[in-house]
């Protein structure tokens, strides 16, 4: 699984511009830095149709009758909304003369080298690469969105670590050759293998996800603490207002006894006033206590499904990748001794077998490199005894 | 960190079938490339360059590294909400001035609230203008109308927080908020933290070269005010990050890695700001007879006057720092007082000082100036000279006395449009000779191609000083820099030169290490030349004003200690942070 994305730089915005208008039978004349654009009435885009005067790169505040061209211009956002979703399924073909031969991870970084290398292809496999759109949002971070690719074989289900990256490298060039059109598989076995990718996606995708759940979590628990505080203060409040009123009520009770008749009249009053007062809050003290006896349940669950993570997986475009499948023979040395080594090899999937230690039977792997063949084909912990 | 919960994730999959496209009848091939190449630029982030520094005068602001890598940074990986805690003197303004040109360029800038210490508030707003184009209101000027009533406003953060201007502040959404020398928000219960708190904005850069202050929960509270959240609540930032003696951080690289979310601190040390030597000479001279009865009699009338009417006190300060610079600039607020005074009592004294300017036949500073002009031109290659003065009237007395010794001078001043004022400082890189120039260039206007300056007479306020020396004396001087000081001896400039600036070494401080003790000073509600006219007025001998201006010296030499120890705490505590920005 690969980051897809790419950086959006000014030359990428004009000459995707450029291509996807002309794909559409716009015209367009270019002077410097300003762009006369066509759009005929006929061609079928949710572009505005007719002229439109674009500057690029612009450093000048444009007047009213020029858009700006450039990689947050309102008017490059909708060519790409508009060439986004137009023909999201196609198809490619992998050959061995559009891609290098893929060395092994087992060799990358081995004393062990590759003197030569020589892929007979046998049949033809096709693949899909999908590419998803990963969005996660909270509402304490700002939404983040991801792009992923990834490869799946259609007969075999079988994850192609290396074909999304080649995809990605080929679909990269103007000049790929990608087909509109034909694309074969059935609909229902399409969006089975966009299904059987979601789950590795996701758990490729799980430390960016993870860390995302721990900051919203956080902010979560700080919003909570926040509360927490808010309601202690308002307890002390509630517990000072009732030290007033039991003390007010206590005068009221001396004058009470010392005064005359329509005075007395006036102190019960107020007294009863004061009391009913003073249940109310003693009332409201009772229930905050409670509350955070209890650690506020409705509160917790409210601001932590507030903060919640909303995590969406929409495949955007699929593409059909016909590959070579075939034999690849490595010749190798290690200085000492010479190897020959045959191994099931697919244009723009690397080496489809794996390989074991002849000492360990270990299977040979990124962190455990090719080291000797001396005695035959030997890992980095038997061969450097 | 486990002290908390976990949210929940609800994780949705939108349907394959969604991924049907638009009904387009036999698409042309390139069309599904195009599908998927959009799609990946969608995705991808915008060319983020600042392109606003285009637009800048390279004369008016030269930018460095990492001053461009911290406002890259700031506005495009901390989504505008950043620290920027540079040591001191490596330009947070500047960075903070790049920021918001970008802002302004790309319009995202509608309202902007800069919030700084009162005393700074004029120089943010001279260098946003000199350097940036950007023009602010501040809360000093005279067509300040309140917060809401202009879009960019900068503004004392005790202004904004007063009871007038309060709920003017907090009642608007600012585009961005500024907040320099954040530090002073650190205590949770002020209200100048509950006023940021509560403020509500979309973008906020805030400045300090200590985000600790006292303990490591000040760094806790200033980032949490820009992050909520980032740190989780207060206890668990005190127990995972801090030990129990409350002196170190533990856990640094899970603070780091947070840290480098919202904080920004490069070191001098990993920068190229380089300044040459500075060289300081002070020249104090007797006055003549004439100049020291005359300055006896104006310290009298002015102590006289202050003791019967504070009200007053601006003019008699005026006054005050007037006598030293010369008798011209002098007798025009003499003059004005005279048309303007009822009382015969005090008519009659200044009369007598009339008559006593008259007595005076040669100004000593103007004699003793040609012999510095004379030596700097014989022994500095392309001697090229600045002579500044607080006074219009000094200015015109100096320029005349040195043109009629035969000197190519070139006059300066705040009366001169902002064309004039480039032709002005052109005609002087070119044709050499002497500059002499009022207080009005020493905001923007540079001149690093000179090297000697002259302070013919002193501002009370040691940031104008270090701002006339910091025309001359900046990034780009390739040669050391000459300072003369001229000083009248007994009289008050020989005080504020040899009891406190000389003290404190203001001669050799940058900018930064001053505004840090100056806002220190600030800080305990001192005024910097209130303090020193308080002083003057109030001595009942000459022991006693001695021995106040000394007490004054103690009180700044604290406050330079502290701010170094401050520095040096925070820079103990941040050493090892790898917090620049990364190459990968």
């Amino acid at each position: 699984m690969t980051d897809a994305a790419v950086p959006v730089t000014q030359s990428t915005v004009e000459s995707f511009t450029a291509r996807y208008l002309r794909s559409l039978g716009c015209q367009i004349d270019i002077r410097d830095n300003e762009w006369q654009v066509t759009i005929p009435e006929d061609v079928e885009t949710d572009l505005p149709k007719g002229q439109h005067n674009l500057l690029c790169d612009t450093v000048k505040d444009p007047d009213e009758t020029h858009d700006i061209l450039n990689p947050e211009s309102s008017f490059f956002q909708s060519v790409l909304d508009d060439a986004s979703d137009r023909v999201p399924l196609g198809s490619i073909k992998v050959s061995t003369t559009d891609t290098d031969i893929l060395v092994p991870d087992w060799l990358q970084e081995s004393p062990v080298s590759v003197s030569d290398i020589n892929f007979t292809p046998y049949y033809d496999r096709s693949a899909l690469v999908i590419l998803f759109q990963v969005s996660v949002e909270t509402v304490s971070e700002y939404q983040q969105e991801f792009l992923r690719s990834i490869g799946i074989d259609t007969r075999s289900n079988e994850i192609l670590p290396n074909l999304d990256e080649t995809f990605l490298t080929l679909t990269q060039s103007e000049a790929a050759t990608v087909t509109s059109d034909d694309f074969t598989v059935e609909p229902e076995q399409a969006e089975r293998l966009v299904d059987v990718s979601r789950e590795p996606l996701l758990s490729d995708m799980q430390p960016q996800i993870d860390e995302i759940h721990q900051e919203a979590s956080r902010a979560a628990d700080a919003e909570l603490e926040e509360y927490r505080q808010l309601q202690r203060q308002r307890e002390e409040e509630f517990e000072t207002k009732i030290t007033r009123l039991r003390s007010k009520i206590g005068e009221l009770n001396e004058s009470i006894e010392n005064r005359n008749q329509t005075e007395r009249v006036e102190a019960l009053k107020e007294r009863r006033e004061c009391k009913s007062k003073l249940e109310e809050v003693e009332t409201e003290l009772k229930a905050l206590r409670h509350h955070r006896e209890q650690g506020y349940p409705d509160q917790q669950h409210e601001i932590r499904e507030r903060h919640g993570l909303e995590v969406v997986v929409t495949p955007v475009t699929v593409t059909e990748v016909e590959y070579e499948r075939g034999d690849a023979e490595f010749e190798l040395t290690d200085g000492n001794s010479t190897a020959s080594l045959t191994l099931g090899y697919g244009s723009g999937v690397g080496v489809t077998e794996e390989v074991d230690c002849d000492t360990c039977n270990q299977p040979l792997s990124r962190e455990n490199q090719l080291r000797s063949l001396t005695n035959g084909i030997q890992c980095g912990s038997c061969g450097s005894q | 960190m486990g002290d908390y919960d976990l949210v929940d994730i609800e994780v949705t999959h939108e349907d394959a079938d969604e991924v049907g496209g638009r009904l387009v009848v036999d698409p042309p091939d390139e069309q599904h490339l195009h599908s998927i190449q959009a799609v990946r630029l969608q995705a991808g982030q915008p060319d983020s360059e600042l392109r606003s520094l285009k637009q800048l005068d390279e004369n008016s602001v030269k930018m460095l590294e990492h001053q461009v890598d911290a406002a890259y940074r700031a506005l495009f990986e901390m989504d505008g909400k950043a620290l920027l805690a540079d040591e001191v003197g490596l330009g947070k303004t500047i960075e903070v001035g790049m920021i918001l040109k970008e802002m302004h360029f790309r319009e995202t800038n509608d309202s902007v609230l800069i919030l700084t210490p009162a005393q700074l508030a004029k120089q943010w707003q001279a260098e946003l203008r000199e350097k940036f184009g950007l023009e602010f209101v501040c809360n000093y000027d005279n067509n300040f109308n309140g917060f809401d009533s202009h879009d960019y406003i900068i503004a004392s953060i005790d202004t904004a927080k007063s009871n007038r201007y309060r709920q003017a502040v907090l009642r608007r959404d600012w585009d961005v908020l500024v907040l320099d020398e954040a530090h002073y928000v650190k205590n949770e219960e002020t209200d100048r933290y509950e006023l940021i708190d509560q403020l509500t904005y979309n973008y906020a850069f805030f400045l300090t070269a200590t985000p600790i202050q006292n303990e490591l929960t000040d760094l806790y509270n200033v980032v949490s005010l820009l992050r909520p959240g980032l740190f989780g609540t207060r206890d668990v930032f005190h127990q995972y990050f801090i030990n129990s003696d409350q002196e170190t951080l533990v856990n640094r690289n899970e603070l780091q890695d947070r840290l480098n979310k919202v904080m920004i601190r490069n070191r001098r040390e990993d920068t190229d700001v380089d300044f040459t030597e500075r060289r300081v000479d002070t020249r104090k001279f007797d006055p003549s007879p004439a100049e020291r009865e005359l300055y006896q009699a104006v310290s009298d009338y002015v102590k006289g006057a202050y003791s019967q009417d504070q009200g007053q006190k601006l003019v008699l300060m005026l006054l005050q720092k007037e006598v030293v610079s010369s008798p011209e600039a002098f007798e025009t607020t003499i003059r004005k007082r005279l048309d303007d005074q009822s009382e015969l009592a005090q008519t009659e004294e200044l009369e007598s000082i009339i008559d006593l300017i008259e007595n005076i036949d040669t100004v000593t500073k103007q004699e003793r100036l040609l012999d510095i002009v004379e030596e700097a031109r014989e022994n500095v290659e392309k001697g090229r000279v600045v002579v500044f003065t607080q006074f219009r009237a000094t200015q015109r007395r100096v320029a005349e006395r040195l043109a009629s010794e035969g000197y190519t001078v070139h006059s300066f001043h705040g009366g001169h449009s902002s064309q004039e004022k480039e032709e002005i400082i052109e005609s002087f890189e070119e044709q050499g000779g002497i500059l002499v120039s009022t207080d009005a260039m020493s905001e923007g206007r540079n001149a690093q191609f000179c090297n000697i300056l002259v302070n013919w007479d002193l501002p009370w306020n040691p940031m104008r000083v270090e701002q006339r020396i910091g025309r001359i004396h900046r990034i780009g001087q390739k040669r050391q820099v000459y300072v003369f000081n001229m000083a009248l001896k007994d009289t008050v400039e020989e005080y504020v030169l040899e009891r406190l600036y000389h003290k404190i070494d203001l001669f050799q401080q940058s900018v930064g290490e001053l505004s840090e003790i100056l806002t220190r000073l600030e800080e305990s509600g001192k005024s910097f030349e209130d303090e020193i006219f308080e002083r003057l007025v109030n001595a009942n001998s000459e022991v006693d004003l001695e021995n106040d201006f000394d007490a004054m010296a103690v009180d700044l030499q604290e406050q330079r200690d502290l701010a170094e120890k401050l520095e040096e705490f925070n820079s103990g505590v941040f050493e090892g942070f790898d917090l620049g920005a990364s190459d990968d």
